[in-house]
């Protein structure tokens, strides 16, 4: 039996959502995810925008799970402060969201085991019901979303659409089992007339667009940039990108490799960079910590390889499935001794393409590792985002000498010193093409050598690339009127909620500027400072302790360090946009 | 004609016994005829690892112990190319092992060699993961590199060589590199390699050295009757060495690990990676989306 209904609060009928939030919350293994996922086909099928998220525990079944959908007429990149709906499939749930329930919001709770006295609380027996009528109450989830579909006002056909092409690869027995749970959601949402259209949806402009991750996006990105080796070993929040080109690379000559740790990762893409293969790896903060090794032996043998570093809480195992930004003060100093490295930061599912591709160049063309930094809420959260142009796409491999290229030399050395900076590269196996590649401090010619003069050279050579390739680095991007003086300095996924918190900003009559950085090593103290000198004041959003991207621009920028101020959260869990708009309103 | 990096002159002690495997290993690639520009030698860390540097052929040296993830890396890459990993038992059996196992379960086609002085020379003759019991105050086990490998049901090539006795190097060095380049999987050869300054043991291992070959009942295709034979021969007081496993037959195409992933042997180094003529498959892959 339906529990009484305490819902005397909520939304009046067919109260507009123009950008709504639904979080779904169970035990692992409830199918929460499932729900979250059905919810964002429904939305996308009627154009909307989609932010996706979820929030789980490093364990395959159990503990406390939600998700949440996000869904708004206008673009978004982030989670909603606010839910409008929260599912609830046991009374931990409800203890978790009801503090970011909207107030005028509703919970859907499954009260086949408990009843819950929220004053804004329905609750249905899913599980019973249809563990009862299909034999299996695990599709109570899709009894749900078809509860939800009701109180929503969906159109029922793309409802049924979407459980559709959800469940027709299953076979037919799971389509028919989904079928008969979403109809028993219907039927019980419908029975109760003050639920069936609490609340309306309308469409939105954003049908022709994707619904993408950071890290399919950045998988894409390194199969259209020309990648065609990698090796990686598992990891949260990085193993999708390995999951995505074990997919992808195979029919383009391409090779996907799980290593048994990340020490063989990284040095199996060493092997395949020098062969002559755009080869990558990806990780998070443990698998880091292995691979500094071989990041260094890129830097001195002057070896192209490229590192997504997809940052989780650390240090140690920390919280594998949490955010944070706590990487950078290692890698922008990271390893032993001295050596270039690059690291790009892509804000935007976007950018993760794109920055992969121009990533890649960067790290061929000059010889060096590239860092491709990333963070949980960008690599796992699913946004919607526009079908990728590959206008701007370019593959520059730098000076790549080929059989003919090579007999026109007099002289071919995998280390030769050249005004432009990079050495031009043969691959092995190449007539006129053999090279000494290593590690140990060398002449141009790759022999050993410990020739002071020859160090100071080599030193420069290698040091220098970082000023010469200045030029080619992903820029930052700005937003907000030029004469706003408040300033908002932040990259990865902090892109979305400062955007958001621009506009709370700016209806209280605060302009503000943001300056989205996309490169973060070497720092781009060039169009910092001109940022900065735009500004009164700037605020460096980032998910870490100690300020770690503020420390490294005062580092950089010592005379604007009066302008900065730090603004961080380091709670495993991403920023919404009022936490950042509270913190620049506060002054 | 192109200059090219030049091989330089040994910096190991006089009468190492990585000279041997050196000259076996030169006149192993001439007796096949391999070009200088398609052998790529990844060198370990330690004196034995160097070698890359007196050999003219493509040379990369790579990190302590990180020699096979490299070397695999590069076989990946370039199917065509020879690719031969060589360093010291310090370097693999040490800080090296885990990719040691992994190089048996991954059987790509190079071939690794082992130059096994139960020392580590370079840093002045501490114990080593095969040094005796007793040996700089040793009192762990020596490890057994051919026993390990015997026991790992994987179709590939075992060998043991002593650098006192070069003919019977040069003709396993042979075959491994046959093996290696016919795409028949991971050849493993450790070499009796005495370090003549900190652990000299070539008279001793000159008198213990036992080539299986000539004892009666030898087939080296036969896995449990080598090991038998090797651990017979090790309880007599004597070292085997010679063929340890030769597979009877093998199919390539499902053995090698780089034939398994790239059947047409076009690997990522040598791919088209331009945005044309890939622009159908791309079109493709980013027009599924969901």
């Amino acid at each position: 039996m339906p529990a009484p209904d305490s819902a005397t609060k909520g939304p009046t009928s067919g109260t507009p959502l123009r950008d709504l939030a639904v979080m779904i919350g169970g035990q692992g293994g409830d199918g929460t995810l499932t729900v979250s996922d059905l919810l964002a086909r429904y939305f996308r099928r009627r154009g909307l925008y989609v932010y996706s998220s979820r929030n789980v525990l490093s364990r395959i079944r159990g503990g406390h799970a939600d998700a949440s959908v996000r869904a708004s007429e206008r673009p978004i990149a982030a989670e909603k402060a606010e839910i409008d709906l929260l599912v609830a499939f046991d009374a931990e749930a409800i203890r978790f969201g009801q503090p970011e329930l909207d107030e005028n919001g509703l919970i859907l709770y499954d009260s086949s085991s408990f009843q819950s006295d929220a004053p804004s609380a329905v609750g249905f027996p899913f599980a019973t019901l249809v563990g009862g009528q299909i034999g299996q109450p695990i599709y109570k989830n899709t009894a749900a979303y078809g509860a939800i579909s009701v109180m929503m006002g969906f159109d029922p056909a793309v409802t049924r659409g979407v459980i559709e092409s959800r469940f027709q690869r299953r076979g037919a027995e799971a389509l028919e089992k989904n079928l008969k749970a979403l109809e028993i959601g219907r039927k019980l949402a419908l029975e109760r007339p003050e639920l069936v259209g609490r609340w309306s949806v309308a469409d939105g402009d954003a049908h022709e667009r994707l619904l993408l991750t950071g890290n399919q996006a950045a998988a894409l990105g390194f199969v259209v940039g020309g990648g065609r080796f990698f090796a990686g070993y598992p990891i949260t929040p990085a193993t999708e990108i390995m999951e995505y080109l074990m997919r992808y690379l195979p029919p383009l000559h391409g090779v996907v490799r799980q290593a048994e740790d990340e020490l063989a990762a990284i040095n199996m893409v060493l092997g395949a960079a020098y062969a002559g293969a755009r080869a990558m790896t990806s990780t998070s903060g443990p698998g880091l910590s292995l691979m500094t090794e071989g990041i260094g032996h890129a830097g001195a043998a002057e070896i192209p390889v490229l590192v997504a570093d997809c940052q989780r809480v650390g240090p140690s195992t920390g919280e594998p499935t949490r955010h944070e930004q706590s990487d950078l003060a290692h890698l922008a100093n990271l390893g032993h001794g001295e050596f270039p490295r690059v690291i790009i930061a892509p804000g935007t599912v976007d950018d993760c393409f794109h920055l992969t591709v121009r990533a890649l160049n960067i790290a061929e063309r000059w010889r060096l590792p590239v860092i491709l930094l990333l963070d949980q809420a960008l690599c796992q959260n699913s946004v919607t985002t526009a079908p990728f142009d590959l206008g701007p796409v370019r593959i520059d491999r730098g000076d790549r000498l080929g059989a003919e290229a090579l007999a026109q030399r007099a002289r071919y050395a995998y280390y030769e010193v050249t005004p432009s900076g990079p050495s031009a590269y043969a691959p092995p196996g190449v007539p006129g093409g053999i090279a000494q590649v290593t590690g140990n401090e060398h002449d141009e010619m790759g022999h050993v050598s410990v020739n002071p003069v020859n160090r100071a050279k080599m030193m420069e050579k290698r040091m220098g690339k970082l000023v010469k390739l200045a030029p080619e680095l992903p820029e930052p991007a700005i937003f907000g009127p030029a004469d706003a003086r408040i300033g908002i300095i932040g990259y990865g996924s902090t892109f979305g909620p400062i955007r958001e918190a621009q506009e709370r900003l700016r209806a209280d009559g605060r302009t503000t500027r943001f300056y989205q950085a996309r490169t973060l090593f070497p720092v781009p103290v060039d169009s910092l400072r001109t940022f900065l000198d735009s500004v009164d004041v700037a605020y460096v959003v980032e998910h870490n302790y100690t300020g770690q991207f503020a420390r490294l621009i005062r580092e950089h920028l010592p005379e604007r360090h009066a302008k900065l101020r730090t603004l961080l959260k380091f709670d495993g869990m991403s920023f919404r946009a009022p936490e950042i708009a509270e913190r620049v309103r506060g002054g | 004609m192109v200059e090219n990096v030049k091989p330089i002159a040994s910096t190991w002690c006089p009468g190492c016994g990585d000279f041997g495997l050196l000259a076996s290993l030169k006149k192993a690639a001439l007796e096949l005829g391999i070009p200088a520009h398609e052998l790529v030698l990844v060198g370990g860390i330690g004196c034995s690892g160097g070698i890359h540097n007196f050999l003219d052929m493509n040379g990369l040296h790579a990190l302590h112990g990180r020699l096979l993830a490299q070397a695999v890396g590069v076989k990946l890459a370039n199917p065509k190319l020879t690719v031969i990993a060589a360093g010291g038992d310090g370097d693999g059996y040490a800080i090296g092992m885990g990719h040691f196992m992994h190089a048996f379960k991954k059987n790509a086609s190079i071939l690794y060699l082992v130059m096994n002085n139960e020392t580590y020379g370079l840093t002045k003759g501490q114990a080593s993961p095969t040094s005796q019991v007793g040996f700089e105050g040793n009192v762990e086990n020596p490890f057994d590199a051919v026993l390990t490998a015997l026991s790992i049901p994987v179709p590939n090539f075992v060998a043991r060589t002593f650098s006192g006795d070069p003919k019977q190097m040069t003709a396993v060095l042979v075959e491994a590199l046959k093996f290696n380049r016919e795409n028949k999987g991971f050849a493993f050869v450790e070499d009796l390699s005495p370090c003549v300054t900190y652990n000299d043991t070539f008279k001793e291992w000159r008198a213990k050295v036992q080539d299986l070959a000539k004892l009666p009942g030898y087939d080296p295709t036969d896995r449990a009757a080598t090991f038998r034979m090797c651990l017979e021969t090790i309880r007599e007081g004597k070292i085997p060495i010679g063929v340890m496993h030769r597979p009877a037959a093998v199919d390539p195409a499902t053995s090698a690990l780089e034939l398994k992933l790239l059947p047409d042997r076009l690997g990522p180094a040598m791919a088209e990676i331009g945005l044309e003529p890939n622009r159908a498959a791309y079109a493709k892959l980013l027009g599924g989306l969901a």
